[in-house]
């Protein structure tokens, strides 16, 4: 493995969970809910996929099932923040919290054991290609998925019927409410779609990259997650710059330590938040696009009857 | 009337053998910062624990808090093991130092014993091992097996303790071969699995053909070199089975010795808080899992220093040492004493890259 193979391929494998579980939060704010739990419903997939695959070993199983669960976790999200009203931020991280605790239990008997990876799927031909081939097209299928899951996601945000409708009632849910949608219903939908999106990135961690549980896995990348969407400012193609450069600079990072150049380790640790905080600022200079991106209702509690 | 004082005397007859029972055996009570899995850290503190039950049997109860984050939770469950009545406790991890030092000034005649700690009272004791001796068995077969003339290292943070690993392991590599070139990366994190496998592989993509896994808790990078085709020299249990190909070597820690000694010590009354220091002769620190591939006079060679550093013959920081700059930091002749060791903050000749300050 050369330098660049390691730099691209390094880059695609951490960016994939954040790509995937900020495309779910995407939705979820779209819809003008904000769900903290990004980093206990992950840990919870990834908990829940392990020991699918340890006692399956079937890879595309427990990426499911590890989404079914997170999914599963955010109806406790859903129902309170939707049918009892309760603050979106301080349910979002209790229930993160939740996630994280479950995920420790039922892993509990899995701690520190690990699995095979899973089988690889080079694509012919582009694999073969001179310098990049091997970095970018031999990985496993998910990873070529999740740029895929992008275009999906911004074509039913921007481009149908369905998107329409999570925009208005994330812009105004009195006016959705007013032409006849059921403002609950669509965020409770998208709630569980932010779940299962994060489940999903939980568990290709702790399946298809990392192929090990321990508790504390996840290690504070569902927060990266939330920063994302949000210096994205709320754009689909934002997000997928955003977690890439992310893993680029994370990777980059530990390249240029293992170069032995005379930089202090922990401002190289500090590099990838940086630069991708500096990158989308920059992209998103513009305020009026910013205010043109943010869900209007973004956090706020909705009452039928208000 | 007569039945009553009958149930009395039952009652008081249970109470008084409740009583007896419990001033016999001693209760033991662990906290450990990570969950007993099958490998790592609190693993090995709790085959210390086994250890203890199985020597003293019914002299003694142990009971296990694991996975307690330092700060608020730790004070609060070891305050409770010891209004629960535990009479001895033992303190996984450096962080709960400050609480456990205060408890124990509360409680004279309760015995601690405290990780890696640097402060120690009548009834608390601490112990630390000399990983950095295991390291340098390491170092010198990493030295001796490496063809592409390159080691990485992926260390968790820079703290004296791996530092001072680091600088055994480059000393030892390069007395066995003086080419060796020496690629460390800091995670600046002491748990984040997918970030080591990172560091890992980002090693092996400059060259490395031998990993050295700091301080990991999981196997997470000797995972990576089973999947890369090099060697890992890992911290903490024999992880071997997660590695059969690439494991060179396993610094184990063995707690079990030391801990039999101090419960005795506390069941005879005589417990002292003292200060232990464990390297190869004590047994606390084994070097476990030797590579196969190692040739019969490259594991000679390692067993003759192994046998070396016990005898005390040989030390794994013996000067002349130089440090990166060129600079002498220990005379020839001279060995560099403990507090130094304990406090390393600088890198030795042939390392690259620099040190937090």
């Amino acid at each position: 493995m050369d330098t660049l193979t390691f730099l691209l391929s390094g880059t695609l494998l951490a960016a994939t969970p954040l790509l995937i579980a900020a495309l779910g939060e995407l939705v979820v704010e779209k819809a003008g809910v904000l769900n903290l739990s990004i980093e206990g419903m992950m840990a919870l997939g990834a908990a829940v996929g392990f020991i699918v695959v340890s006692n399956t070993e079937s890879y595309w199983l427990a990426i499911f099932i590890g989404g079914l669960v997170a999914s599963a976790l955010s109806v406790v999200f859903a129902a309170v923040v939707l049918l009892t009203l309760g603050n979106q931020v301080a349910t979002g991280i209790a229930v993160g919290i939740l996630g994280l605790g479950l995920s420790a239990l039922i892993g509990q008997p899995y701690e520190s054991m690990t699995v095979a990876p899973m089988a690889r799927l080079p694509i012919p031909l582009l694999s073969e290609l001179p310098i990049v081939g091997r970095g970018l097209f031999d990985h496993v299928a998910v990873v070529y998925l999740a740029p895929l899951l992008a275009v999906a996601v911004w074509f039913m945000l921007m481009k149908t019927k369905l998107g329409l409708i999570v925009r208005a009632v994330g812009e105004s849910p009195e006016s959705a409410h007013a032409i006849g949608y059921n403002v609950n219903a669509i965020r409770f939908a998208a709630i569980l779609f932010g779940g299962f999106m994060a489940g999903v990135a939980g568990a290709f961690i702790s399946v298809a990259s990392t192929t090990l549980w321990a508790n504390g896995l996840i290690a504070g990348r569902g927060w990266i997650v939330v920063a994302l969407v949000v210096f994205a400012t709320w754009r689909s193609g934002r997000i997928v710059i955003g977690a890439y450069l992310f893993g680029a600079a994370t990777i980059g990072e530990l390249l240029v330590q293992s170069f032995g150049l005379a930089i202090p380790s922990q401002l190289l640790t500090s590099v990838p938040f940086i630069a991708t905080i500096i990158a989308i600022v920059l992209l998103s200079m513009d305020g009026r696009s910013i205010r043109l991106n943010a869900p209007v209702s973004l956090g706020r509690v909705y009452h039928v009857t208000q | 009337m007569h039945f009553k004082t009958l149930t009395w005397l039952a009652v008081a007859g249970t109470l008084f053998t409740a009583g007896a029972a419990q001033a016999e055996e001693m209760t033991i009570g662990f906290i450990y910062p990570a969950p007993v899995a099958d490998v790592g850290w609190a693993k090995q503190l709790d085959l210390g624990r086994e250890a203890i039950e199985a020597s003293f049997g019914d002299k003694v109860k142990t009971t296990v808090v694991e996975n307690v984050p330092e700060g608020p939770d730790a004070t609060r469950i070891m305050n409770q093991m010891v209004t629960d009545g535990a009479d001895f406790v033992m303190l996984g991890s450096f962080g709960y130092m400050n609480d456990g030092l205060r408890l124990a000034g509360r409680n004279p005649d309760v015995s601690f014993l405290h990780a890696s700690g640097f402060k120690q009272t009548d009834n608390f004791g601490t112990f630390t091992p000399r990983n950095y001796e295991g390291f340098y068995l390491g170092g010198l077969a990493a030295g001796l097996v490496t063809k592409t003339n390159t080691i990485g290292m992926v260390g968790a943070f820079a703290i004296p303790e791996v530092v001072a690993e680091v600088n055994a392991i480059t000393l030892a590599a390069r007395k066995a071969n003086p080419d060796v070139e020496i690629k460390i990366i800091w995670l600046n994190s002491w748990f984040d699995p997918p970030k080591a496998q990172d560091a890992a592989r980002a090693l092996v993509s400059q060259g490395a053909d031998v990993l050295f896994s700091l301080h990991q808790d999981t196997p997470s990078v000797v995972n990576v070199a089973e999947a890369e085709g090099v060697y890992v020299v890992n911290t903490g249990s024999d992880m071997s089975a997660y590695g059969p190909n690439a494991v060179l070597a396993s610094v184990t820690m063995d707690w079990t010795d030391y801990f039999v000694r101090e419960v005795g010590a506390a069941l005879e009354g005589n417990f002292n808080g003292s200060d232990f220091r464990g390297g190869l002769s004590d047994g606390a620190v084994k070097v476990k899992a030797w590579s196969k591939d190692l040739t019969a006079d490259q594991l000679a060679q390692i067993k003759d220093a192994e046998a070396k550093l016990m005898s005390g013959e040989l030390h794994a920081f013996a000067g002349p040492i130089k440090d990166q700059k060129g600079q002498e930091r220990v005379a020839a002749g001279a060995n560099l004493p403990d507090p130094e060791i304990f406090g390393m903050n600088w890198l030795v000749e042939g390392l690259e890259g620099s040190l937090p300050n």
